[in-house]
C-alpha cells in the first residue's frame, strides 16, 4: 500500500514535468483590452480615431511660434533665467549649435505628427467605407503641414511617406533634398485641397482653404510667385473668407473660428497640465509661457515672461497704428493707466526684460488650466488667418509684376486697421506690412530669411549658416552618423 | 542501555510512588578553559522550572522527582547542552563555545546547506540584529549590515521605500534585487508590510549562485526567512514595544530676514533696477523650517508566540508600528498592522506541510515630495520676511516668487492617502521519498489590494501658482467650457483607485543527497516553477465635493453637475514565468566542493523571438583548512571560493516587444477635447533579457576561534542593458505617450571587493563584546552605450536647465557631467587679460575652464564641460559593536559612504527666492572672494551646472544606538517571566557630513540616472525611543 502511494505520487510528478514542456502557450499573453499596432484598421471609426491621434501633434506649434519670433528681431527669449530654456536664448543670441534641446524636440514632435499620419495611410487600403476619401486628404494636410515646418528649420530632411521607419532602418536613411521635400508637400497639399470640404466638417478640421493656403504659402517660400499668387487667388475669390472688423477681436478666445480663421491649431481650456510634458498638453502653453511673471493686477494673467517682443518691434509701427498695442503690451504704461495702479505688481525674469509683453498670445486672467494654471491657455495659434492669406497674395502678385492686384490685397489689411490705403513702389513695403500685420505670430524670421532680409535685421545672424538651423547633434548620431550637417554648424 | 531502561522504569515507579517529592542537584559550569561560568541558564527541559550559574559557575536546582529530568544548560555563545539528569546530586558541566555560523544552516535557492559548504558568496544577517536597529522597514534596517550591499533611502517620509543595489548600478531600469520571503517573491517597494521582528534570518545571494533563480537574479537574491517555532517546547510568548519621538537632524542655515534683504537689494541693484527694500533691519523674520518640522512620535508593539508540540511547530505573531511624519506631523503617517503564521507539521513519517501566512494592513498618509513643488522646496525657497500668515489670518501668499507656495498652507491642504491590504504566504507539502530524497511541492501567493484617495480642494496659493485649484481667495471654483457657450463649475475634486495584485506561483523540486561512502557526497536538486501575475485597477475621479471638506471626499458625495468632468479609467496587465531548474553538488572528503546550476526561463514579456534563456553557473570551494598539510594555531578555518554563472534580468514593462495604440490622441475639435488613439511605445520583436555574467572569488577565514574574516573579489559584468534609449527623432515615437523602444544595448562592469570581520570575544567571563564591520569598494563603468550614441541624458538640473547627469562609454553611470570654474573674475582687467573669451563674463562671475583648449568657452555645446563626479560612492563602511556586561548591553550601528557627490538642486534661481547662508560671503569686489560668485538679477552664467554645485556627500552616520538592561533571572523567576529587558535607542543621533542639505544619505528618486541629484529630499528623522522586551 505505502509503495502505490510512492508510484502513485512519482507518477504525479512526472505528469507535472510532462504538464509544464506541453504548456507553452501558457506564455502567450496578450494585452488586455489594448489593441495591437499592426490589426488595428478594422472599421471607418478606427481611422477616425488614429486621424485624431494626428492631428494632436498641431498643439506642440508653440515651440516653432516661439523660434520663429525669439530668433527674428520681434522678440527675445526671455524666461527665469539665461539657463532656463537654455536653448531659446542661444538662438536669441544667435550663437546657437547642434546641442539644443528645443530644436530637438520640435524635430521629434513633427516627426511624430508625420509618423501618425503615414500610419493611416499605410493602411489606406485596410477597408474601404464612404468618406474614407476625407480622412485621407486631412491624414495628407496634416503631413504636408509638418514637412513643412520641418523643411522650414531644417532644409534637407529624411523623406518617409506612407510607411513606418523601425529602429534598425533609421541608419539607412539619408537626408532628402528640400526640394524633394517640396515636391512631396506640393502633392499632398494639391490632392488633398482636392478632396476637402470648403466647410469644416468639425470646428478644427482641415478644410479646402486651408490646404490651398497652406500651399500658397509653400510656393511663396520657394519663390514660385505665379503659383503663388494662382492659388491663394482661388482662396480669395473663394468668398469663403473675410477680414474681420476689428483687430482687437483676432486674439480673444471668445471670437475664435471667425471668418478670418483659415487654419487655427485648437485648444481647450478644460485640461491644463503640467511642465513635464509639454506636447501632451490640450490647451496653448504658448500664452502661460508668454505670461507677465508673477504679475498681479487685472486683465492678465501670470506667467513665465518667455517670447518678450523688442523695443524694435514697439518702434516699427506707426504711433496710430492700433495694431502696435494689440501686439505689444507695454507694462509699465498699462499699469500706470490703471485705477489702482500702486497695488499692479509683476517681477522680472532674470532671463531678460524689455517692458513689453506678447499681447496677441498672452495668459488672460481667468485662464485656469490645473494642475498648473501659468501654464496653458484655451487661445488658438491661428496658424493662416485671411490677411495672412491676403498679405502673400499681395507679395506673390507684386514679385510677379502685377503691383495692382499687390496693392489692392495689401490696402484690405491696412484699412481695416484704419491705416491709410497707400501706393506699392517696392516689395518692402509689403514685408514690412507683413512684419506689423503679423508680428508675433511665429512668422518673422523665417519671412526675414526667406526675402533675404534676415542678416541685415538680426544681430549676429551669418549669411549661409543662420538660414537653417543644424540638425541636433544626437539626432546625426542616432540615425548612423552619416548625415552632413547644416553648413556653418 | 539496560541499565538506562532499569533507571527510566525507576524514575517512573518513582513519579508514581513518590509523586511530588522534591530533590536537588548542586554542581558547577566551566568553560573550555576550565573557568567557573557565571550566569549559564539552567532549566528543566519542558518546565519553567531553572536557575542560574553564580559567579564561579555554581548551581544548585531544587525539582521534583516525579519524571525523567533534563536539564538544559544555555549561555549565549556557547552550545547549548541537554544532560538526563538520572537522579544525580551532583553534576559538572564544562561548554563548548558556539562554533559561530560555521555550522549554521544556511538556506539557499530552493535547498539549505552548512555555512561550511557554501560556495557562493553569501551574506547572512539574524533577525535580532535587523530588530535591535527599531526601523519600520527591513531594507532600512539593512542598512551597513552586509558589505556589498548598498541601500539608499529614496525618502524620509513615514513608509518611505529604500533602494537596495547588491554590487553596485548595473543596469539603467530596475536594479532592485529579487527578494522572496519564505520563498514567496516580494518586490521591494512592497517591503513595507513586512514587520522586521517576524524575520528568523536573512541570507543576500550576491554572485552567479544566484542564478538558481535564471532571468531575475542579475541583481542579486534576498533570501528572507521568518520565524519558525520548535518541536516539544512549551509555548514561549514574547511581547516588546518601543515608543520614542522623532526630528529632523538638521536644518539649513537659510538667510534671514535682515540678510536676505540686504542681499536682495545687492542682487537688484547691481543690475540697475530699484531696490525692493527700503529697511533692511527685518530682524530674524519668519523661520518656515521651524513652522514645518515638528516633533512627532513613533511607537511599536509587538506580540508573538512561538512553540511546538511533538509534530506540530508554530510561531505567531501580531505587531502594531505607528509612525508621523518630522514633516507635516500626521498629514505624512505611516501605520501598520501585521499578522503572521507560521506553522509547520509532520502529518505524518513522510508527509511534511508548512504554512506561512503574513498579513499586513498598511495606512500612509503623503506629502509631495523630491522636487519642485515638495513642501521641503518650497520651505527652502519661501522668503523670510513673509509671515506664515497675513494680519488677516489667510495663509501667506509669497507672491514674488512664481512656483513657490506657502509649505503650511500646502500640508494642510494636501490629503493623500493609501490603503494596503497584503496576504502573502505559502502552502508546502514536503514528502520524504527516501531518506535521502525529498519531494517539495507548494503555492506561493501574494496578494495586495491597493487603495488610494486623493482630495484636492479648491485651495487658493496667491495670483498665478501652479497649485491653484481655486479661482480667487474666496475659493470660487472654475468653470469650465464643455461645448459652446455651456459652462461646468469645477469644484474640489477627488480620486479615488483600487488595484488589486496577484501574484500565484506554483513550484515542485526534488531534493536528493547522498553519501556515497565517507568520501564522496552529492547533492541534487531539480524542479520547476510557474509563477503568473495579475494586477488591475479601476479608479475614478468626480467633481464638486460638498462644502469643499475632506469630510465628504468620496466619489459618492459628489455633486458634478451632469458629472461632465467626472471620469473613470482602468488598467490590467498578466505577466508570467515558466522556469525549470537543476543544481548539482559533489563534495570530496569535505574538502573540494563543486556545484553547478543550469536555469532555463520562459517570461511572457517577450517576444516568441526570445521567450526562453538558459542560465548556467559553476562553483567551487576548497576547505584549506581540512587539508592534513593545514597546520596553522592561529588559523581555525580557512575556505577558498570561486564562482562564474550568467544570470538575466527581465524587469521591463510588460508588452515592450508589441507596438500598442497606447500613445495619446487627443485633439479639440468644435472645442471639446476629442480622444483618438496614436502609436505609443516603438514595439521590437527582438527584445530579451539582459545579461550579467558575475566572476567571484573568495577567502573565508576564521582566526582564534573568534575572528571570522570573509573576503569577496567579483567582477560583475552586465550585457544588453534594457532600456528605451534615445531613437531617431524620425522613427516618429516622441508624440504624447509615445516613447522609445525598449532595446537591448549598452554594457556595464561593476568591479569590488568586499570585507567582512567579525569578532566575538569575552574578557573575565563577564564582559562580552562583538565587532562587526564590513566594507565595499566599488567601481562601476559603462563599457559600451548604444550604437550611434555618445551618451544617454539623465537628469536635469535647474528649471528648464541642461542635462547634469549622464551614461557615458568610460564612466560610472549616472555621473555629473558640466562645467568646471576656477575661482572668480575679480576685475574687469583680468577679463580682458584672460587668454580665453567668456562671453558676458562681469567682474564678480565665475571664471571657467576651457576644456578644449579652444580659447573659448563653449555654452553652446558641451566641448568644455567635463566629469565633475559620481552618487556612487568609492566605498562604504558598516561597522556594528555589541557589549554585554552583568546584564547590560550596549550596541551601535554605524554606516559610512565615501567619495560619493551630490548635486544641490533644491535652490530655486529665483530673484526674490531665500537662499542658503553661504551666499553671505560672495563676491562684492576684488579681493573678496574667490569661491562664491556676485549674486544679481541680471542674466549671468553663474547658474549653469558646473562643480559649485556639486558637493562631497560623503558622510559618517551613528544609524543606532542601544543601550539595554536585562533583570536577573533570579528576579524573575517568582513572576514566571524568562526574561525582561529595557533599552533606550537612538536612530541617526549623528551624521558627519560637509554636505549642506538636509540629508547626504539619497537614493534615486526618478531612476537611475537621478543617483544624487538632490531636489530637496525628506530627510531621515532622528529618533530617540525606549522599549521593553518581555519573553515569558
Amino acid at each position: 500500500m505505502k509503495r502505490l502511494l510512492i508510484n502513485s505520487k512519482l507518477l504525479l510528478l512526472a505528469l507535472t514535468f510532462l504538464g509544464f514542456s506541453g504548456c507553452k502557450k501558457f506564455l502567450d499573453v496578450n494585452p488586455p483590452y489594448g489593441q495591437d499596432a499592426e490589426n488595428y484598421f478594422q472599421t471607418p471609426d478606427d481611422y477616425e480615431r488614429a486621424l485624431v491621434g494626428a492631428y494632436d501633434l498641431l498643439q506642440a506649434s508653440f515651440l516653432s511660434v516661439w523660434i520663429g519670433e525669439i530668433a527674428s528681431d520681434n522678440t527675445i527669449a526671455g524666461g527665469e533665467s539665461a539657463n532656463d530654456t537654455e536653448g531659446l536664448h542661444q538662438i536669441d543670441a544667435m550663437t546657437h549649435g547642434a546641442v539644443n534641446n528645443e530644436l530637438r524636440s520640435l524635430m521629434r514632435w513633427n516627426y511624430a505628427g508625420i509618423t501618425r499620419a503615414n500610419y493611416i495611410l499605410e493602411f489606406q487600403n485596410s477597408i474601404d467605407f464612404s468618406g474614407k476619401d476625407q480622412i485621407l486628404a486631412e491624414a495628407k494636410f496634416l503631413r504636408a503641414f509638418y514637412y513643412f515646418e520641418l523643411v522650414k528649420f531644417f532644409g534637407d530632411v529624411p523623406l518617409v511617406i506612407d510607411r513606418r521607419i523601425g529602429a534598425s532602418e533609421v541608419t539607412q536613411l539619408d537626408r532628402s533634398p528640400k526640394s524633394e521635400v517640396y515636391a512631396q508637400i506640393e502633392q499632398d497639399l494639391i490632392e488633398s485641397a482636392a478632396v476637402l470640404p470648403v466647410i469644416a466638417r468639425a470646428k478644427g478640421s482641415a478644410t479646402k482653404g486651408a490646404a490651398q493656403s497652406l500651399l500658397g504659402k509653400v510656393y511663396l517660400y520657394q519663390n514660385k510667385f505665379s503659383q503663388s499668387a494662382q492659388i491663394l487667388d482661388e482662396v480669395i475669390n473663394s468668398g469663403t473668407y473675410s477680414l474681420i472688423a476689428d483687430y482687437a477681436d483676432l486674439f480673444s478666445v471668445a471670437n475664435e473660428n471667425n471668418s478670418e480663421t483659415v487654419f487655427d491649431v485648437q485648444y481647450s481650456g478644460a485640461e491644463g497640465g503640467g511642465y513635464g510634458c509639454l506636447v501632451c498638453l490640450e490647451g496653448n502653453a504658448g500664452p502661460g509661457f508668454h505670461g507677465i511673471r508673477q504679475y498681479n493686477g487685472p486683465v492678465y494673467g501670470d506667467g513665465n515672461s518667455y517670447n518678450l517682443p523688442t523695443q524694435n518691434l514697439y518702434d516699427a509701427f506707426a504711433s496710430n497704428d492700433p495694431r502696435r498695442d494689440l501686439t505689444v503690451l507695454d507694462i509699465d504704461a498699462f499699469i500706470a493707466a490703471q485705477p489702482n495702479a500702486a497695488s499692479i505688481t509683476y517681477a522680472v525674469g532674470a532671463g531678460g526684460h524689455t517692458g513689453f509683453y506678447n499681447n496677441k498670445y498672452i495668459k488672460r486672467q481667468g485662464e485656469i488650466g490645473l494642475p498648473d494654471d501659468d501654464l496653458t491657455s484655451p487661445v488658438n495659434y491661428r496658424v493662416i488667418r485671411y490677411a495672412d492669406v491676403l498679405l502673400m497674395a499681395a507679395e506673390a502678385h507684386f514679385q510677379n509684376g502685377n503691383s495692382g492686384s499687390a496693392q489692392n490685397y495689401l490696402n484690405q489689411v491696412r484699412n481695416r486697421v484704419g491705416m491709410s490705403s497707400i501706393n506699392i513702389s517696392s516689395v518692402q513695403e509689403i514685408w514690412n506690412e507683413r512684419r506689423l500685420e503679423l508680428a508675433c505670430e511665429g512668422h518673422r524670421f523665417f519671412d526675414l530669411v526667406r526675402t533675404g532680409q534676415a542678416a541685415t535685421n538680426i544681430s549676429g545672424f551669418q549669411l549661409n549658416k543662420h538660414e537653417l538651423f543644424p540638425i541636433p547633434q544626437i539626432e546625426i548620431d542616432l540615425a548612423g552618423g552619416k548625415w552632413n550637417q547644416n553648413s556653418g554648424y | 542501555m539496560k541499565v538506562y531502561q532499569f533507571l527510566v522504569v525507576l524514575l517512573v515507579f518513582f513519579a508514581f510512588n513518590s509523586y511530588a517529592q522534591l530533590k536537588t542537584v548542586k554542581g558547577n559550569v566551566s568553560d573550555e578553559n576550565s573557568q567557573g561560568l557565571p550566569s549559564v541558564s539552567i532549566i528543566i527541559k519542558g518546565t519553567q522550572i531553572g536557575t542560574n550559574t553564580d559567579i564561579e559557575g555554581n548551581f544548585l536546582l531544587e525539582y521534583e522527582n516525579n519524571t525523567e529530568v533534563i536539564l538544559l544548560f544555555s549561555y549565549v555563545g556557547y552550545q547549548s547542552q541537554e544532560i538526563l539528569l538520572a537522579g544525580r546530586a551532583e553534576l559538572n558541566i564544562s561548554m563548548k563555545p558556539e562554533e559561530i555560523i560555521k555550522d549554521e544552516i544556511v538556506v539557499i535557492g530552493y535547498g539549505r546547506v552548512k555555512a561550511k559548504e557554501l560556495t557562493g558568496a553569501s551574506s547572512r544577517v539574524k533577525g535580532e540584529d535587523l530588530e535591535k536597529m527599531n526601523m519600520s522597514r527591513v531594507d532600512q534596517a539593512l542598512q551597513g549590515k552586509v558589505a556589498g550591499v548598498s541601500i539608499n533611502t529614496n525618502s524620509g517620509s513615514p513608509g518611505g521605500s529604500s533602494s537596495i543595489r547588491i554590487r553596485g548600478l548595473s543596469t539603467f531600469g530596475d536594479n532592485d534585487p529579487l527578494i522572496l520571503v519564505d520563498g514567496v517573491i516580494y518586490d521591494s517597494e512592497g517591503l513595507n508590510a513586512l514587520n522586521p521582528n517576524d524575520i528568523e534570518s536573512i541570507n543576500v545571494l550576491k554572485d552567479a549562485t544566484a542564478g538558481i533563480y535564471g532571468v531575475r537574479a542579475a541583481n542579486g537574491v534576498i533570501i528572507i526567512e521568518t520565524k519558525k517555532g520548535q518541536l516539544n517546547s512549551k509555548p514561549k510568548f514574547e511581547f516588546s514595544t518601543y515608543v520614542g519621538f522623532q526630528q529632523t537632524a538638521k536644518k539649513l542655515n537659510l538667510l534671514s530676514a535682515e540678510e536676505y534683504a540686504v542681499i536682495k537689494n545687492e542682487m537688484f541693484g547691481t543690475a540697475g533696477q530699484p531696490l525692493p527694500f527700503n529697511n533692511t533691519g527685518l530682524g530674524i523674520g519668519t523661520s518656515w523650517q521651524d513652522s514645518i518640522f515638528s516633533t512627532v512620535p513613533i511607537q511599536n508593539y509587538n506580540l508573538s508566540m512561538s512553540g511546538g508540540s511533538k509534530s506540530t511547530r508554530y510561531s505567531l505573531g501580531l505587531t502594531y508600528y505607528n509612525q508621523d511624519g518630522i514633516v507635516g506631523r500626521d498629514k505624512a503617517h505611516f501605520s501598520r498592522y501585521n499578522g503572521k503564521a507560521n506553522i509547520s507539521s509532520d502529518l505524518n513519517e513522510r508527509w511534511q506541510l508548512n504554512s506561512v501566512l503574513l498579513f499586513s494592513n498598511e495606512y500612509r498618509k503623503g506629502l509631495p515630495e523630491n522636487g519642485i513643488g515638495s513642501v521641503l522646496y518650497n520651505t527652502i525657497n519661501a522668503f523670510p520676511n513673509e509671515p506664515i500668515r497675513t494680519p488677516d489670518g489667510n495663509y501667506s501668499y509669497l507672491e514674488e516668487v512664481a512656483d513657490i507656495i506657502n509649505p503650511i498652507a500646502q500640508i494642510e491642504n494636501t490629503y493623500n492617502f493609501t490603503w494596503a491590504n497584503k496576504f502573502v504566504g505559502k502552502e508546502e507539502l514536503q514528502y520524504k521519498i527516501t531518506k535521502n530524497l525529498f519531494f517539495t511541492n507548494r503555492l506561493n501567493y501574494n496578494f495586495a489590494m491597493v487603495d488610494t484617495k486623493v482630495f484636492s480642494p479648491l485651495a487658493w496659493y496667491g495670483t498665478g501658482k501652479y497649485a491653484n485649484t481655486a479661482l480667487n481667495a474666496d475659493l470660487d471654483a472654475p468653470q469650465v467650457e464643455i461645448a459652446d457657450n455651456v459652462f461646468v463649475e469645477r469644484g474640489s475634486s477627488v480620486f479615488e483607485q483600487r488595484a488589486t495584485f496577484t501574484d500565484l506561483n506554483y513550484e515542485a523540486f526534488l531534493n536528493y543527497e547522498q553519501n556515497i561512502d565517507s568520501l564522496h557526497k552529492i547533492k541534487a536538486t531539480g524542479g520547476i516553477s510557474v509563477f503568473h501575475r495579475k494586477g488591475n485597477a479601476l479608479n475614478g475621479t468626480a467633481f464638486n465635493i460638498p462644502n469643499n471638506s475632506i469630510e465628504f471626499a468620496d466619489i459618492s458625495a459628489n455633486t458634478a453637475a451632469g458629472g461632465y468632468l467626472n471620469n473613470t479609467g482602468s488598467f490590467e496587465f498578466t505577466e508570467r514565468l515558466l522556469s525549470a531548474f537543476l543544481r548539482a553538488e559533489y563534495a570530496y572528503n569535505s574538502k573540494y566542493l563543486l556545484s553547478g546550476i543550469l536555469r532555463s526561463d520562459g517570461s511572457s514579456k517577450f517576444g516568441k523571438n526570445n521567450r526562453y534563456g538558459y542560465f548556467p553557473t559553476i562553483s567551487g570551494a576548497w576547505l584549506i583548512s581540512e587539508e592534513d598539510f593545514f597546520n596553522s594555531k592561529f588559523i581555525d578555518f580557512c575556505k577558498l571560493r570561486l564562482s562564474y554563472g550568467i544570470s538575466g534580468n527581465d524587469q521591463i514593462a510588460n508588452f515592450a516587444y508589441r507596438a500598442l495604440l497606447n500613445g495619446e490622441g487627443v485633439y479639440v475639435f468644435d472645442d471639446v477635447i476629442t480622444t483618438g488613439v496614436a502609436l505609443g511605445r516603438a514595439s521590437n520583436p527582438d527584445l530579451k533579457w539582459e545579461t550579467t555574467g558575475q566572476f567571484n572569488a573568495g577567502l573565508d577565514l576564521t582566526f582564534f576561534k573568534s575572528l571570522d574574516l570573509t573576503v569577496n573579489y567579483f567582477i560583475k559584468n552586465t550585457y544588453n542593458l534594457l532600456f528605451q534609449p534615445d531613437v531617431s527623432a524620425v522613427i516618429g515615437s516622441y508624440g504624447p505617450g509615445g516613447a522609445a523602444p525598449f532595446i537591448n544595448a549598452g554594457n556595464v562592469s561593476n568591479k569590488g571587493f568586499e570585507i567582512e570581520l567579525g569578532y566575538n570575544s569575552t574578557i573575565l567571563n563577564t564582559f562580552k563584546y562583538s565587532l562587526n564591520f564590513n566594507t565595499t569598494l566599488l567601481n562601476n563603468i559603462v563599457t559600451k552605450v548604444p550604437e550611434g550614441v555618445d551618451y544617454l541624458p539623465g537628469a536635469y538640473f535647474g528649471v528648464g536647465g541642461n542635462v547634469a547627469t549622464r551614461f557615458e562609454e568610460g564612466f560610472s553611470i549616472g555621473y555629473f557631467h558640466g562645467y568646471e570654474t576656477s575661482g572668480i573674475f575679480q576685475s574687469q582687467e583680468e577679463i580682458d587679460a584672460s587668454t580665453v573669451v567668456q562671453d558676458g563674463a562681469k567682474p564678480g562671475d565665475f571664471r571657467f575652464v576651457d576644456q578644449n583648449g579652444d580659447g573659448v568657452i563653449n555654452f553652446s555645446n558641451d566641448t568644455d564641460k567635463k566629469m565633475l563626479g559620481s552618487a556612487i560612492p568609492d566605498a562604504v563602511f558598516g561597522f556594528s559593536l555589541s557589549l554585554f556586561f552583568k546584564g547590560f548591553d550596549l550596541s551601535a550601528n554605524l554606516y559610512a559612504a565615501i567619495g560619493q557627490e551630490i548635486i544641490r538642486n533644491y535652490e530655486r534661481n529665483q530673484p526674490y527666492a531665500n537662499q542658503l547662508d553661504y551666499v553671505i560671503d560672495r563676491w562684492t569686489g576684488p579681493g573678496t572672494s574667490n569661491i562664491h560668485p556676485r549674486l544679481t538679477v541680471e542674466p549671468s552664467r553663474n547658474n549653469v551646472f558646473s562643480n559649485y554645485y556639486v558637493e562631497d556627500g560623503s558622510f559618517l552616520r551613528l544609524r543606532n544606538i542601544q543601550l539595554g538592561y536585562t533583570l536577573p533571572s533570579k528576579l524573575l523567576k517568582k513572576a514566571k517571566t524568562e526574561s525582561l529587558r529595557f533599552y533606550v535607542a537612538a536612530n541617526n543621533l549623528f551624521t558627519i557630513t560637509k554636505y549642506k542639505g538636509f540629508d547626504p544619505d539619497i537614493g534615486p528618486t526618478a531612476g537611475t540616472l537621478s543617483s544624487g541629484v538632490d531636489f530637496g529630499f525628506y530627510p531621515q528623522a532622528k529618533t530617540i525611543m525606549g522599549g521593553v522586551i518581555l519573553k515569558f
